[in-house]
């Protein structure tokens, strides 16, 4: 069963298997190994259950992006082209070091800290450019 | 041309009950997967018995969110990854929890009101 867990988990996006399929793979034996114990009606309800899981949870990781940078194109649709961008990119790069931290990559963090930095300075010229109009905040 | 006005904090969403359970399981430690999947099953009294696919779909996405990190355990358990909560987990967790416990008093207000 847990080979066929582990096949399964070639549906998910590289980045998520990257990620998280080892230990995905370890917390599915633990959890195999306990509904073995109460029997083969519990252990296939609780198979079936873990694969219908995998495959929708499968199914999310690849939409979720999608839906993310649908939301994200809609959020930036009434700015200029180039201060659009800019707005991007202070927005992209407060998310990869958001995420760099959470994953304790902070030699990562810093990096992107000095990108951000630049990236906001950029932003806040074509503000004054383009006037009060579209001084959002991010 | 459209007028942009400027953005405040935005109000946080209620949350799904995967990413309740889970803010809620790790607000008194960190905890690991399988850990998390007890825990979970636990606090909801054997109601809720996440999939795995389920369990690290919620911890992705918060993650990303950044309301959780990762944390390396020092102890001798065979995982020793584990997950906790960040400032803004917590925030969000307090934020939800007091949103139910209005909503809880609202309830048992009109509720009493009813039978009175």
């Amino acid at each position: 069963m847990t080979r066929v867990f582990q096949f399964c988990l070639i549906l998910y996006p590289r980045g998520h298997r990257d990620q998280f399929a080892e230990e995905m793979s370890q917390v599915f034996e633990q959890a195999a190994a306990e509904r073995r114990a109460g029997g083969l009606a519990a252990y296939f309800r609780f198979a079936f259950a873990e694969i219908a899981g995998l495959v929708t949870g499968a199914a999310w990781a690849w939409i979720a992006p999608q839906r993310a940078a649908r939301a994200a194109a809609e959020k930036y649709s009434h700015l200029p082209g180039e201060l659009a961008d800019a707005q991007r990119r202070v927005d992209a790069n407060v998310a990869a070091m958001v995420h760099a931290i959470a994953n304790h990559q902070f030699e990562r963090a810093r990096q992107l800290s000095n990108e951000e930095r630049i990236a906001r300075a950029n932003l806040d010229t074509l503000r004054q450019k383009y006037g009060d109009e579209f001084g959002m905040t991010c | 041309m459209r007028h942009v006005v400027p953005q405040s904090a935005p109000e946080p969403k209620p949350l799904s009950e995967p990413v309740l359970l889970i803010l809620t399981s790790l607000a008194a430690h960190p905890r690991h997967g399988y850990a998390l999947i007890k825990d979970i099953e636990l606090l909801s009294s054997g109601r809720v018995r996440m999939s795995t696919g389920t369990l690290f779909g919620a911890l992705r996405r918060l993650l990303e969110d950044g309301w959780i990190e990762r944390f390396e355990q020092d102890d001798t358990s065979r995982q020793k990854q584990a997950y906790r909560l960040t400032g803004s987990g917590r925030r969000q967790l307090k934020w939800e929890l007091d949103r139910m416990r209005e909503l809880t008093r609202a309830g048992l207000a009109r509720l009493r009101a009813a039978e009175a």
